[in-house]
């Protein structure tokens, strides 16, 4: 465990995640078609068990963290089980060392959104949202969650958001990225009870690479995992640059999206990028009304995890306040991942006022609390 | 300033500026492009403020106005010049950039007087040179 932080005033961290010990805790938020269909509970099958009896498999990436332990290893609970498996440890672990007044829950087995049988990601993604707020967000009254929906099916999505988006627990919808773009008109219902809740739409990396229907990667797959990561802020850009385009903004000014985990030091040349193309091709975007990057600093904020570390870290710095982005950074530990962020020492060479911001003030504002 | 406090130069032959056609002259070295469209003379300075290539190539159309999202609304029909390079669009009857008031193009007052074409012009034109200029876009 590193030192206690010695910071003071408020902190929100804004990616946390839980997980799952077994899918076998699912099964009191599942009716018996999907147990059986993903074998658990009283359908699991002794035989074959290497092979997951034959079926179902939990959708995952391709590209296996190649670290000896892809997880904090001073994460893991007491009791052996998997980091980010037990609320007391997790809520000691990490808050009391923080200091920290809230901590949003992004369930790290939420990855059913790029799931070739929407039926089975629509259930699946319900017994995740209720396991995690029966078992965690009651647990300790730090916790946050975000509630997942299946993008894929924006109907049943609404539904969901319907039947528990009104917790005061929840403070934003999980959605993640699939292979349509972001601004399309297929979302649009769910952007507009978002916004009717007070929700933030977050994207969280996690169906990348995991389903049938995940988000391309640029121009082709990825060798290894390291490219792969790498290559996430381009799924994260892509989707800014759709938005934009597309008038969501326009359509719901004040729906927030929070892109979680996609880095954040490409803002600048995506901006410039826009505005340039905007002010030569306005008349095929007649809707937007105004630069690209307004409506990007309006209604976009972005995860500060993994932080970028140029050579001279003041850089960072500077490209924070070249396009005035102090407002739009939130803090995200990522814990208990490996490529998680430490506020003591991640944000070091930033000043004091910015930090506030980072810490506390923007997570407040663009998450429902 | 009124017309008659303004420096009046005879740019052409009115019959040299039919539908469509393009005229450049130099005047104290300041390059200005004139264009009729729709029956309406437009004279401004040949130099987009973005880059600085020459106005006078650039097409005369209409535009998407702004609109609700997935929404095409045609307007301003033949009042639009695009810059040739980058298709930025300038309003013909105010100079001013589509995508911001704060930008524009400068505009100069002309007129069709007597079957000529005639500038109204802020400062006394002491050196003024007809250009010849043909582009594929003159009609």
């Amino acid at each position: 465990m590193v030192a206690q932080s010695k910071r003071t005033g408020g902190l929100i961290d804004c990616d946390i995640h839980p997980v799952l010990s077994d899918f076998n805790e699912l099964v009191p938020y599942l009716d018996e078609s999907i147990q059986q269909y993903m074998n658990i509970g009283k359908f699991a099958k002794g035989a074959l068990a290497k092979q997951n009896s034959g079926s179902f498999k939990f959708p995952s990436s391709p590209y296996a963290n190649p670290l000896p332990v892809p997880l904090r290893a001073d994460a893991f609970p007491p009791n052996g089980d998997i980091p980010g498996s037990d609320p007391a440890f997790l809520a000691q672990d990490l808050l009391d060392r923080c200091n920290t007044t809230y901590g949003i829950l992004n369930i790290g087995h939420g990855t059913m959104a790029a799931f070739h049988n929407v039926e089975v990601a629509a259930k699946y993604t319900s017994a995740a949202n209720d396991w995690l707020y029966d078992k965690w967000i009651k647990s300790d009254p730090r916790y946050r969650m975000t509630m997942e929906i299946t993008p894929l099916d924006p109907a049943t999505a609404v539904k969901e958001i319907e039947r528990i988006g009104k917790r005061p627990e929840i403070v934003g919808i999980n959605m993640h990225c699939v292979n349509i773009p972001l601004g399309k008109r297929h979302y649009w219902p769910i952007y507009e009870i978002a916004e009717a809740y007070n929700l933030p739409i977050v994207l969280h990396p996690d169906s990348e690479g995991t389903g049938e229907y995940a988000a391309t990667a640029g121009v082709g797959p990825a060798s290894t995992y390291m490219e792969w990561h790498t290559s996430l802020g381009l799924i994260g850009q892509r989707n800014v640059i759709s938005l934009v385009a597309d008038g969501v903004f326009e359509q719901f000014p004040n729906l927030k999206v929070n892109f979680i985990e996609y880095g954040f030091s490409w803002i600048a040349p995506t901006m410039w990028r826009m505005d340039k193309n905007w002010k030569a091709l306005r008349h095929e975007v007649p809707w937007l009304k105004m630069l690209p990057s307004e409506y990007i600093r309006r209604n976009i904020r972005f995860g500060t995890q993994p932080i970028e570390e140029p050579a001279r870290p003041k850089d960072l710095i500077e490209i924070i306040q070249m396009i005035d982005a102090e407002h739009m950074l939130l803090f995200c530990s990522d814990y208990p991942h490996w490529d998680g962020d430490e506020l003591d020492r991640a944000f070091l060479h930033f000043p004091q006022e910015l930090k506030d911001k980072i810490f506390y003030q923007n997570p407040l504002e663009s998450f429902r609390f | 300033m009124s017309t008659k406090e303004k420096h009046r130069l005879v740019v052409c032959p009115a019959e040299e500026m039919q539908e469509g056609s393009r005229q450049l002259i130099e005047v104290n070295g300041v390059e200005i492009g004139l264009i009729r469209a729709e029956g309406v003379c437009y004279a401004f300075r040949n130099s987009c403020p973005h880059q600085g290539v020459p106005m006078l190539y650039g097409s005369v159309v209409g535009t998407m106005l702004p609109s609700d999202p997935h929404q095409y609304i045609y307007g301003n029909h033949n009042e639009i010049i695009r810059c040739p390079l980058h298709g930025w669009e300038f309003n013909l009857k105010t100079g001013k950039a589509m995508f911001s008031p704060d930008l524009s193009i400068k505009m100069y007052e002309v007129k069709e007087e007597g079957g000529e074409i005639v500038l109204y012009l802020d400062r006394a034109p002491e050196q003024v040179t007809r250009k010849e200029f043909s582009c594929i876009l003159s009609s």
